[in-house]
């Protein structure tokens, strides 16, 4: 009955649709059913360029949604915002198509990431196919109308197989809910511990080979410094050689000047020796000439000399 | 006196001792000290012995021309040098010293030529994180899985996993 057409601020606005077949197309959405016009008439317009676009009658027919369409529309607007860059035919880039038959080297790294999918396995490429033509609800429309579809004409038959399918699926999804990510980590760190290990690996070869060429360099510089050796032992034996000689000199020269001395020496205890033998003989000569009678008479003056000398000092000391 | 007092060359014992391995020092030391108390030696003797005086002796001495006879006897005495019987073995030692030199130096080259060959395949090696299993097999050829001699997974002896 209402056609509505909400204004949201999506990026791109429909294209190819112009004024007549944008209100041809409500008026027959009216007819066929409310709902279903309702979600296919949605997310059309709403930017400011786009507005300028917008053809008269669609403006005019603008209308205040329900509310659970609205929580509806903003699900699925959020949810086209949240996929990633909106724009027709975005596709990752090194998932490059073999257009040439040159090929890349070295071979481009994976990417990080895997596909964008929505919902778990539906890819995003589809939604931004159909996005141009049937705005942000057509893929959901798109399998909605297949399943109804397949249910109603009994191409698929819903027998007991459906529910033990769908406990299964559920069940299936809770577990990697849950459990996913802290799966996945745990993989992630196998591969990184093996990573690490041969990376480990490659920098102590690394550094290893660094050190073992810095170790040559050096052995090389510390053979350079041979010719020292040999200079010292040289050294050494000039010197050995000089101290030789000096010491032969000083040999020679000692040792004249030790006969010289000696001679000298010599000559010294003769005479000595001589002078000595002189005087004892001349003592012994003059003793022996003393006769006794002289003796008496040297001891007769000595003895008057005595008294003389004592009357002398007795008279000086009285004095 | 030609050939006499061969200039003595100096020693910088201070960079020689830089240039000594950790594994020879014990020598080093020991020839250091062997040097230093030869050269302690040579400088505690005089160059010139005390010069006799003759006059002195021709004084006192009694014994005509003796003194004379001793000057003139001295004065001509020419007191040879002691020969150099390890010069020549210590520059046959040299040369013998240069040549394996040259040869250590050579093998050493090669060595490091080696050691960089090596370090630039490392340096030039792409990162792990963008290496396949062929990659890796064609820069480490031990990690290389032998199906042949395996034909089972995991193709190494399971004491090796």
């Amino acid at each position: 009955m209402l056609a509505v057409c909400v204004c949201r601020c999506t990026q791109c606005p429909l294209e190819g649709v112009d004024s007549t077949s944008a209100s041809v197309l409500s008026r027959c959405f009216t007819r066929i059913s409310p709902v279903s016009a309702i979600l296919a008439a949605l997310c059309r317009e709403g930017h400011r360029e786009a507005e300028t676009r917008v053809p008269r009658c669609c403006r005019n027919l603008v209308l205040h949604p329900s509310d659970m369409l609205s929580r509806l529309v903003f699900v699925s607007a959020s949810a086209l915002k949240s996929s990633g860059p909106i724009g027709a035919g975005v596709v990752h880039a090194s998932r490059c198509l073999h257009t040439s038959s040159q090929s890349l080297a070295p071979v481009p790294p994976l990417p990080e990431k895997g596909g964008k999918v929505r919902h778990g396995i539906i890819p995003e490429e589809l939604f931004q196919l159909l996005y141009p033509k049937t705005g942000v609800t057509g893929p959901y429309m798109l399998g909605a109308g297949l399943l109804l579809y397949m249910l109603s004409k009994e191409i698929y038959v819903i027998n007991h197989e459906t529910f033990a399918a769908a406990s299964i699926g559920a069940v299936i999804i809770y577990g990697v809910k849950k459990f996913g990510p802290s799966v996945g980590a745990f993989a992630d760190k196998l591969n990184e511990e093996k990573v690490a290990k041969a990376q480990e690996v490659k920098d102590v070869a690394m550094s290893s080979l660094t050190q073992a060429i810095d170790d040559e360099k050096k052995e090389q510089w510390r053979v350079e410094g041979r010719a020292m050796l040999f200079d010292a032992k040289r050294n050494n034996v000039a010197m050995l050689l000089e101290t030789n000689y000096r010491e032969r000199l000083h040999m020679v020269t000692n040792d004249v000047k030790r006969r010289l001395d000696y001679q000298i020496a010599l000559q010294d205890l003769n005479h000595r020796l001589e002078q000595e033998h002189m005087i004892n003989w001349v003592e012994k000569s003059v003793i022996s000439s003393i006769t006794p009678q002289q003796e008496k008479e040297s001891i007769a003056k000595c003895i008057t000399d005595l008294k003389a000398l004592a009357k002398a000092t007795q008279a000086k000391a009285t004095a | 006196m030609a050939g006499r007092r061969v200039a003595l060359k100096a020693i910088d014992w201070v960079a020689f001792a830089e240039r000594v391995p950790p594994n020879q020092r014990g020598m080093f030391n020991a020839l250091k000290t062997r040097s230093d108390g030869i050269s302690a030696k040579l400088a505690s003797l005089p160059e010139k012995p005390v010069a006799i005086d003759w006059n002195f002796y021709r004084s006192a001495v009694a014994k005509a021309g003796m003194v004379d006879e001793f000057e003139k006897k001295f004065k001509a005495l020419q007191i040879p040098e002691p020969t150099d019987t390890q010069t020549s073995n210590i520059n046959a030692q040299e040369a013998e010293a240069n040549k394996s030199a040259q040869a250590y130096i050579e093998g050493s080259k090669a060595r490091i030529a080696e050691y960089e060959e090596k370090l630039a395949k490392f340096k030039n090696m792409i990162p792990f994180d963008q290496m396949t299993i062929e990659d890796l097999n064609s820069v480490f050829p031990e990690t290389k899985l032998d199906k042949v001699k395996h034909p089972y997974w995991p193709h190494k002896p399971i004491a090796e996993l």
